[in-house]
């Protein structure tokens, strides 16, 4: 299939928007998709997924023996969909997603939020009145462990806040 | 969203501001490996987050994406509650909306949960902390898969690490008249952003409205992501109003604001797109001073309420083109009355 946008190069990605009220779906080669700003730090490489990982493998693995446990994806599966499976495919096929994944990032590590983390580092109000609104519907309901739990976390954010 | 209009800084050439965050359950297919039950099973546990937790249950309304009309589901896309790729399969898939519709979080899109916060103007920290309180909470019941060194874990592995799409909704009708906008988006890619048309995703987008966003997402933290895209945001800013004082001389460009704003102002039949159009020019017009006593926030709620099925749907009726023409022209008039 040809892109809609030039009519020259093969489709990589497709768009879809709402135009005056109609769903509509433009089909883009890597180029247009990258000079219309629809593109990613895939089509940036040039391609998708299938593409990326040939190179790296030459063609598909013959062998497709090894399934996700949980969602029952081969890693030829991941290649020709471009999507991962589930989250326990990142630790099945760890080792070879990883050059994959340093070629689209680069040689990184995840910095930034870790889940549940950032409510601790910086207490914005909005989460005390948040809290305090549980706290007054846990009393409400007399679920007392829960209010003294979350007295508890209120009066340490507080704290952490003054101090700030 | 008639909320937060706090930032007034640069709400000349920013028009709205969204976060978006990506994040999965364990144990479950993520969406394009998902069977219907998985897909029920996914909508249950979010909707008992919910439950579970009173102050999402307080602001939190659910939406199921089966039970809707047409109509009402592309509204929703044309209100940015949800994208256009989630209305296209709405089977087991469901969407929560806060009531002044600044938040909400599609379940089952591209990944199980998909959290949105969309404020008006250059709102990049409060819309990000909003976000970032719903992440919290939703977290607390539904454990959201994250791994050490890759971060929080997608369906797509363009999005580890932080999960987190920051984008800016930008007039830029100078640049795009200059005809600009091709290069600058693709030096942007280069630079890890992309630059997009809102209303229209070819070649000449409609009424000059640009979505700029992040695309790293591993290896920065999101302030960082933030600080970035808002760092070159104002380069944007600054582009712009450079080109405005010369086009602010001009005869028939001063004519042509003038006109559309006296277009809006009477006509009596509008199409959307020809209205985009003329809002642009006017949108132009307040930014430099040409127009007084009509603001950008009218055109903001305009350019959202005017479009074909939220107009549709809120008249409570169905409307024939020309019907919908009418009605959008009166409202319009309405709203921009002398």
């Amino acid at each position: 299939m040809l892109c809609e946008s030039c009519g020259k190069n093969p489709v990589v990605t497709h768009v879809k928007r709402i135009i005056n009220g109609k769903l509509t779906e433009y089909l883009l080669c890597a180029e247009c998709a990258q000079r219309l700003g629809y593109g990613n730090l895939l089509t940036e490489l040039g391609g998708n997924y299938g593409s990326l990982l040939g190179e790296f493998f030459g063609e598909f693995e013959r062998t497709d023996l090894v399934r996700c446990e949980c969602c029952g994806a081969s890693f030829n599966d991941i290649v020709r969909s471009g999507k991962v499976g589930c989250a326990e495919c990142y630790r099945t096929f760890y080792d070879r997603l990883i050059p994959l994944i340093q070629r689209v990032h680069g040689n990184t590590k995840h910095r930034g939020k870790m889940p549940g983390g950032s409510m601790i580092k910086t207490p914005p109000q909005e989460q005390l009145s948040l809290m305090r609104r549980e706290l007054r519907e846990a009393i409400r309901t007399e679920n007392f462990e829960q209010a003294a739990n979350l007295r508890d976390r209120i009066k340490e954010l507080e704290g952490g806040e003054r101090r700030g | 969203m008639d909320n937060l209009r706090e930032n007034e800084y640069d709400r000349d050439v920013v028009i709205s501001t969204c976060i978006h965050l990506t994040r999965n359950l364990n144990g479950i297919p993520f969406p394009a490996r998902m069977s219907r039950g998985d897909r029920l099973t996914v909508v249950q546990r979010a909707k008992e987050a919910v439950e579970e937790n009173k102050a999402l249950a307080h602001i939190l309304r659910y939406i199921d994406m089966e039970g809707l009309s047409k109509t009402e589901a592309v509204s929703l896309v044309e209100r940015h509650l949800v994208s256009a790729d989630f209305i296209s399969d709405c089977s087991g898939r469901g969407v929560f909306i806060t009531d002044d519709e600044s938040l909400s979080i599609m379940v089952n899109e591209e990944d199980h949960i998909h959290i949105q916060a969309y404020l008006w103007g250059l709102n990049l920290e409060n819309a990000y902390q909003k976000a970032d309180i719903l992440d919290d909470l939703f977290n607390r019941s539904l454990h959201f898969a994250f791994h050490k060194d890759l971060g929080y874990l997608t369906q797509n592995p363009i999005l580890l690490g932080t999960g987190m799409r920051a984008s800016l909704i930008l007039h830029l009708p100078a640049l795009h008249e200059s005809g600009g906008i091709t290069r600058l988006s693709s030096n942007l890619s280069k630079l890890g952003l992309s630059l997009s048309g809102v209303y229209g995703a070819g070649e000449a987008p409609k009424g000059a409205v640009y979505q700029l966003s992040n695309q790293v997402t591993f290896g920065l933290s999101e302030q960082e992501a933030i600080a970035n895209l808002k760092s070159i945001a104002m380069q944007l800013v600054h582009q712009e109003r450079g080109l405005w004082e010369e086009l602010v001389e001009q005869p028939e460009l001063q004519d042509a604001v003038s006109r559309s704003l006296a277009l809006l102002q009477s006509a009596k039949m509008m199409g959307y797109e020809e209205f985009l159009q003329l809002a642009s020019n006017v949108r132009f017009g307040i930014s430099t001073g040409l127009i007084e006593g009509v603001n950008s926030d009218q055109l903001n709620r305009l350019m959202i309420a005017m479009q074909p099925a939220t107009l549709t749907l809120r008249s409570g009726r169905k409307l024939t083109q020309n019907e919908r023409r009418i009605l959008r022209a009166d409202q319009i008039r309405e709203m921009l009355k002398k």
